[in-house]
């Protein structure tokens, strides 16, 4: 079985198409992604006892919440602490364990929830699932950019738009699925947990099981590298534990964590911040959102859904679209229109709820996600013309713990900041308003980082023995499989 | 095994696969982009 995994086994025979990777990558992404939707069984699993109705030994839904803030402090510290494992032994290998770690998780978590134990639930999905996702996030990474040099951005865009694109599919499935399962007696959620693990470990394997490696130096066909080279991309590599020494590391950590803190912290509010701001015009009445009446409020709400879901196609869509795009601009310019456009949005939001337009509003809103979106997907290519591809995948690992504390940043800052200015009687339409200029702060920050990034200094470079010790390491000397 | 450091790539037979793969994970994501874009309809 090992064998079978083996990097030397998926270096890739003659003939094949590097267009066949991708989809392997999506399979995985898409699979993981379905971390973001995990709130679809929140209500379920709230009444999982009194089946109608919450009972007293019901578990609450900020408990079933944790579980979010252990997927992302798994996903970035399994990343940050796996990648060399996973470059060194290939994508297949760490693909197969991120299956069954996920697809594992699920299957623990169902059995917590027939045995109505929540422990099982934060250590099957939030730990070890957690763990599935920051593999399975990095796995395809290095590879993608081992056979897409000329478009690096679009490969790694095409995968982490996948990640973005996991939820849509997985949250009306897992609906579909309980609605089929519950019964007087259950409520359908650990049916679920076992038929969609079972659905994401073999999707996942599958994934797993198509990707390949090219020998190094494989380049496409008709494609010769630039004759005119930038001094921010380099063909150089540096060794993954002298990453973090550089400064480099720490400003791209920055330019991530600013970029994904003031996203979150959008993604939280831009729904109930529509509904407040416009409140009865979004159906064509007089009065604020506190002035309508029930009917005419779950209207509202039924609007603010569909806000956020049209937030979820741009953020998907802003991943390719975002990634691409970097190919034809540069890493550092791409960055310096989201901070740079993004000042300009976060600032220019309020205003847009005083003029009353909900159409510049949305706009507004749509544009700045996708440029959330755009933030994750380019880093790889970021990461790989700074620091080379042969540790990228690892070095991505790790920069991925700015994604962690950003996700701890984003919601508390939003979240506290909302309670003191309600605190101090200011209205709850006019209580965001301060809140995005702060955020627009947090990208100034992003920004000064992004304009800092310059190419890494000659003695952080691997030397030729180096990389000849590496490729050892890495069982670089096996033979080809198709 | 491709060829260290040669622009190969010899993949003119594999498209139908390549199809294949994609149709493989573009069904579910189209599914996934439609039931979304049913929610998101709901703002206009």
């Amino acid at each position: 079985m090992a064998g079978l995994l083996a990097k030397e086994r998926i270096i890739a025979g003659p003939g094949f198409n590097r267009w066949l990777v991708p989809p392997a990558a999506l399979a995985i992404h898409l699979s993981i992604g379905m971390a973001y939707g995990f709130s679809v069984f929140w209500l379920p699993l709230s009444r999982a006892i009194g089946i109608t109705q919450s009972a007293p030994d019901d578990w609450k839904i900020s408990t079933l919440g944790v579980m979010y803030s252990l997927f992302f402090l798994f996903l970035g510290s399994s990343a940050a602490v796996f990648g060399r494992w996973v470059e060194r032994e290939g994508p297949r290998k760490a693909g197969v364990v991120a299956a069954f770690c996920w697809g594992g998780g699920f299957f623990i978590s169902a059995l917590g929830v027939y045995l109505h134990q929540i422990w099982f639930l934060w250590i099957g999905s939030g730990v070890i699932g957690g763990c599935g996702l920051g593999l399975g996030y990095i796995s395809p990474v290095s590879t993608l950019i081992k056979w897409f040099p000329d478009r690096r951005g679009m490969a790694t865009g095409m995968a982490i738009m996948g990640f973005g694109g996991g939820a849509m599919i997985g949250s009306p499935l897992a609906d579909i699925l309980m609605r089929h399962y519950a019964t007087p007696t259950s409520v359908g959620v650990w049916e679920t947990f076992v038929t969609m693990g079972a659905i994401y470990l073999v999707a996942m394997l599958c994934g797993a099981f198509g990707y390949r490696v090219p020998t190094e130096g494989w380049r496409p066909a008709g494609w010769t590298p630039p004759v005119q080279k930038s001094a921010m991309i380099t063909t150089r590599h540096v060794h993954v534990s002298r990453a973090w020494l550089t400064p480099q590391f720490w400003l791209l950590f920055t330019v991530l964590c600013m970029n994904v803190s003031a996203g979150i912290g959008v993604i939280g509010m831009a729904s109930p911040m529509l509904q407040e701001v416009f409140g009865g015009k979004l159906i064509g009445v007089a009065g604020a959102l506190k002035d309508l009446v029930g009917d005419q409020r779950a209207q509202v709400a039924t609007i603010g859904a569909g806000f956020a879901a049209l937030l979820s196609l741009f953020n998907i869509g802003g991943r390719i679209f975002w990634a691409s795009m970097s190919d034809y601009l540069g890493r550092k310019p791409t960055y310096f229109v989201f901070f740079a456009l993004g000042i300009v949005l976060y600032a220019f939001a309020p205003s847009a709820g005083t003029i009353g337009s909900v159409p510049l509003f949305a706009g507004i809103f749509c544009v700045i996600i996708s440029m959330y979106g755009g933030g994750f997907a380019t880093i790889p290519a970021y990461i790989a013309d700074l620091f080379g591809t042969r540790f990228v995948g690892a070095i991505h690992g790790r920069i991925l713990l700015a994604w962690s504390a950003a996700g701890i940043l984003g919601p508390t800052l939003v979240n506290k900041l909302r309670e003191y200015q309600l605190a101090r009687g200011v209205p709850a339409a006019q209580a965001y308003n301060t809140t995005m200029y702060i955020l627009a702060g947090l990208l100034v920050i992003g920004l000064f980082a992004n304009l800092a990034v310059r190419p890494v200094a000659e003695r952080f470079y691997m030397t030729e023995a180096d990389l000849e010790a590496e490729r050892r390491l890495a069982h670089e000397a096996g033979g080809a499989s198709r | 095994m491709t060829t260290p450091g040669e622009p190969i790539e010899r993949s003119s037979g594999s498209w139908l696969l390549v199809a294949l793969a994609w149709i493989l994970v573009g069904i579910p994501l189209a599914w996934g982009i439609y039931r979304t874009l049913q929610t998101a309809v709901k703002l206009f």
